[in-house]
């Protein structure tokens, strides 16, 4: 009669279990199908005017890019501010040249960084207006600190001659180029969550966080590995290039050149391997129902920075000539970095349907052809900028590089593009105001 | 969620309101980089002037002013550039939705202006007195022609934001006819004049700071070019701005000549008057070219000048922020059949402006008396605190000063009842768009606030009898 009763007990309680999952895997499922169709309500409905699968391309692509001047921005203020507090000549010489580095770099990150934000919000718009709205204020402030950190960094180059101040100006403005990353990252981190967007916003339906001061969702991993220790890497990388450039040129002495080439060695492979570490933590932390863990982009992504790493190794036996190696392993490296963290954003929304290979399409083919062409004028034209930078460099001080016929033929052509692209611009404009108007 | 519209998560400033956040990014932005592009077209006109007359000291010149423009525009200016849009982004998610989602690749195509344009600054910077002449002058005209290009696409883009300009281009989408809109020249030209005033009063400044550094011949040069080029900008731009005014839409010349403050018209006008006689006085004699005197007008083009101007722009393209079909309120209240888009009004008529927004508490979608004063105050956040502060008496067309003295709801409701109409309401404010019990909501809030001194927390707080019964159900 007991075992009877035990029996019932047990038939009860599975079938109350049973029940009880069936209703939380129905409340999961209609959860997910809420936030998706939030998502694709949120899409922009002008829809995407080209291929979204270009967009993303291009957003990778760019952002790889952006990145790289963002970490030699951040990595040449942290090594600096280490070259600062060592007495030696050369090292205040490298601190001198590395603000340089970083003071040119946040021009370049800054400017080169617009191109991946535009690609992203025309095929991830739900994603990225939800998170920095989430954190409106602070979004705001990056503006302003990214400002001011900008600003204390040209009073370090400024105040170079003066190792005190430089050093404190130094360490304002990486505070705050790092406080400006840390926003980003949760900017960007706070979207791959859209299932908890309302939750945060209402704080679990009880009012409207209006005024954005909210931070809601960080990962210390994906910051590290993203942002801190690539900076070190690639500082440590552009170090070695820098004994590659200037070994040449005596006003520069060779003897230092190959000093900061060996240090950037150092300093690019302790950063590999830290870098290597926290990119492991930061794949291990994703949520697993993501399903990136053990996908083949965070495979690859784990083995192609393994190899690098060794790259970075054996490039401490001779820095200068195997700094080139390094940067083409580098880049590979930071495309497999910036394609992994496409995937996560790809997996993190595809649990609920979202998918922006099904964002509408309104083609249109006058722009990207506006783009098209400006892109081939402008690598012309970026070319000669930098071919010449580049001579200009080479040459000692107190000397003029005097260009060459196929040069001068080079600056012609590229004055005579950018006027006929402004030639062509006005004059389309022209034909279709007159159609339109007159 | 029955019926669903894309909005986002609201961010509500207090007071001043989050549209002069962006026009306080937008004015710096304006003044740096119309001071680069200017600056851009005038050092490229000085150094084609130095090599052919072989004045090396104008580069000494050129130098220093493209070491002004770095720590200035390309730190203020490239900062506040991507400002505007984060602003924007946060201010009206679904206006900048709308533009770039039209004009993606334009945008993508002045990106690589900007990014040619830094690079060359820099470059130009280093490379001075390092590479040939010719070569240097071939970059100088590359970097100036190129920083203009990106003033030929931005101005496109914010002539649509204003108007698309012709209903042609609701039914093609074809983006020459968004983009060549009919006031797109002569706002382009209008700037472009300006800009040289602009370059040409800091150029002014940068002159007087080097007097003793550079020949006395060489300084007069500098300085009758800096004003005539910046006579010449103040007289050009003035006469482009009448072009300007002709082609705007028939709603923002009614704007301009009833809702904005007539002493905004008197600060800009006293403004040119004050530049073009700064540049008169010093292209009759360059002893008249102080630091005192042209940094002092250099910064009132910023307060008295541009700033106005901003204020203005922002004012006549209401009550739409883009293209005449998105609202100031983000709702997007026309048919643009090419696109495929769909006025929401009609949805939010049916189904209530709070239930289709995805980021309200369910606790405040159905109005009962216990949530109608926050319901009300969550209404008047989402779809009127992009021209409004609507929890004071100060600031931004404050709630408290419109409707001093109403403590009455159904005053109020029967105000709001009768103006904020399809057929009735003023052409730079949407009508109301939402039941009528939300209409009643919003004016029981109004009514409480005036009621409390006009001065009420912004805070919504859903009220716990609602909370409850939104969990029992």
């Amino acid at each position: 009669m007991q075992n009877y009763a035990v029996q019932q007990n047990l038939v009860r309680w599975s079938l109350l279990g049973i029940l009880g999952s069936m209703l939380l895997l129905g409340k999961v499922v209609f959860a997910a199908q809420d936030v998706g169709r939030m998502l694709k309500t949120m899409a922009d409905p002008a829809g995407a005017p080209f291929f979204p699968v270009v967009m993303q391309l291009l957003q990778v692509l760019t952002w790889a890019l952006h990145m790289v001047f963002v970490w030699t921005s951040v990595g040449g203020l942290l090594l600096s501010i280490y070259a600062l507090t060592k007495k030696e000549d050369n090292y205040q010489r490298l601190a001198r040249g590395l603000i340089e580095l970083s003071k040119v770099s946040v021009s370049l990150a800054i400017v080169i960084g617009v191109a991946p934000l535009l690609f992203y919000q025309v095929i991830y718009d739900p994603l990225w207006y939800s998170s920095a709205n989430l954190s409106a204020s602070w979004y705001i402030m990056f503006i302003v600190l990214l400002l001011v950190g900008y600003y204390l960094l040209w009073f370090a180059y400024f105040r170079r001659a003066s190792t005190s101040q430089s050093m404190l100006f130094s360490i304002g403005s990486v505070v705050l180029l790092l406080f400006v990353g840390f926003i980003i990252h949760v900017v960007n981190y706070q979207s791959l969550f859209p299932e908890r967007w309302v939750q945060w916003y209402t704080s679990g339906g009880t009012t409207m966080n209006h005024h954005g001061w909210g931070i809601y969702a960080f990962h210390p991993f994906r910051y590290l590995s993203l942002l801190v220790f690539p900076s070190l890497t690639v500082t440590g990388i552009f170090m070695m290039l820098y004994g590659w450039y200037f070994g040449k040129r005596e006003d520069i002495g060779k003897e230092y050149a190959s000093w900061v080439a060996r240090l950037g060695s150092r300093v690019a492979f302790y950063g590999s391997a830290l870098w290597f570490v926290s990119h492991i933590l930061h794949i291990a932390t994703i949520p697993s129902e993501w399903g990136v863990k053990g996908s083949v982009f965070s495979i690859l992504s784990i083995v192609v920075m393994a190899l690098f790493v060794g790259v970075a190794f054996m490039a401490q036996k001779s820095p200068v000539s195997t700094s080139i190696p390094l940067l083409l392993a580098c880049t590979v490296n930071t495309l497999f970095i910036a394609i992994l963290r496409e995937y996560i954003r790809v997996a993190s929304t595809a649990r609920f349907g979202y998918s922006i290979y099904e964002y509408k399409v309104n083609l249109e083919l006058l722009s990207p052809m506006l783009f098209l062409g400006t892109t081939l004028g402008g690598l012309l034209l970026y070319a000669y900028a930098w071919w010449m930078a580049y001579q200009a460099g080479r040459t000692p001080k107190g000397k003029v590089y005097e260009a060459s016929e196929t040069e001068h033929r080079l600056g012609d052509l590229s004055v005579f593009l950018v006027t006929l692209w402004a030639m062509v611009f006005i004059g389309v404009g022209l034909i279709v105001i007159v159609r339109n108007y007159v | 969620m029955e019926h669903l519209i894309g909005f986002y998560p609201m961010w509500y400033v207090p007071s001043v309101g989050s549209a002069t956040v962006i026009a306080i990014i937008a004015t710096i932005h304006v003044l740096a980089s119309h001071t680069s592009v200017g600056a851009s077209i005038l050092l490229a006109y000085l150094a084609t002037k130095a090599h052919r007359e072989n004045q090396p000291q104008i580069y000494d010149y050129i130098k220093k002013y493209l070491l002004a423009l770095l720590v200035f525009s390309y730190v203020s200016g490239s900062i506040t550039g991507p400002g505007i849009w984060f602003s924007a982004t946060v201010a009206n998610p679904r206006g900048i939705s709308a533009l770039i989602h039209n004009f993606v690749w334009v945008w993508a195509a002045e990106w690589i202006w900007f990014v040619a344009e830094v690079t060359l600054v820099y470059i130009l910077y280093y490379t001075l007195g390092r590479i040939d002449q010719k070569s240097w002058l071939r970059l100088a005209w590359t970097f100036a022609i190129g920083s203009w290009a990106t003033m030929y696409i931005i101005v496109g883009i914010l002539s649509f934001m204003l108007s698309p300009g012709h209903e042609k281009w609701f039914t093609t989408g074809n983006i020459l006819d968004a983009f060549y809109n009919k006031n797109y020249f002569p706002h382009l030209f209008m700037r472009s004049a300006y800009m040289f005033a602009i370059a040409g009063t800091i150029g002014l400044v940068i002159a007087s700071l080097m007097k003793k550094d550079i020949s006395e011949k060489v300084y007069k040069d500098i300085v009758k070019t800096m004003s005539y080029w910046g006579i010449g900008g103040v007289i050009l731009g003035s006469v482009f701005f009448g072009w300007y005014f002709s082609t705007l839409p028939e709603r923002s010349i009614a704007m301009l000549t009833s809702i904005v403050p007539t002493w905004y018209y008197a600060l800009i006008f006293a403004l040119l008057l004050l530049v073009l006689a700064h540049f008169v006085l010093t292209a009759i004699s360059p002893r008249f070219v102080k630091v005192h005197t042209a940094y002092p007008v250099y910064l009132l083009i910023f307060f008295l000048g541009i700033y106005p101007e901003e204020k203005i722009r922002e004012t006549i393209r209401k009550p739409y922020i883009a293209g005449e079909f998105v609202w100031v309120n983000q709702v997007i209240a026309k048919d643009v059949p090419a696109k495929g888009i769909k006025s929401e009004v009609p949805t939010i008529q049916q189904a209530g402006f709070l239930a289709v927004n995805p980021f309200v508490p369910e606790g405040l979608k159905r109005i009962t008396p216990e949530n109608e004063i926050m319901a009300g105050k969550a209404i008047a956040i989402l779809q009127c605190s992009g021209c409004h502060n609507v929890t004071g008496n100060s600031g931004l067309r404050p709630f408290a000063k419109k409707f001093e003295g109403m403590t009455d709801k159904n005053a109020v409701y029967n105000f709001l009842a009768n103006y904020l109409t399809p057929e009735n309401h003023p052409p730079y404010m949407p009508y109301f768009v939402g039941k009528d019990e939300e209409l009643r909501a919003l004016s029981a809030y109004v009514a409480d606030l005036v009621s409390k001194g006009g001065r009420v927390s912004a805070r919504i707080e859903v009220p716990a009898q609602n909370q409850a019964r939104i969990d029992g159900r």
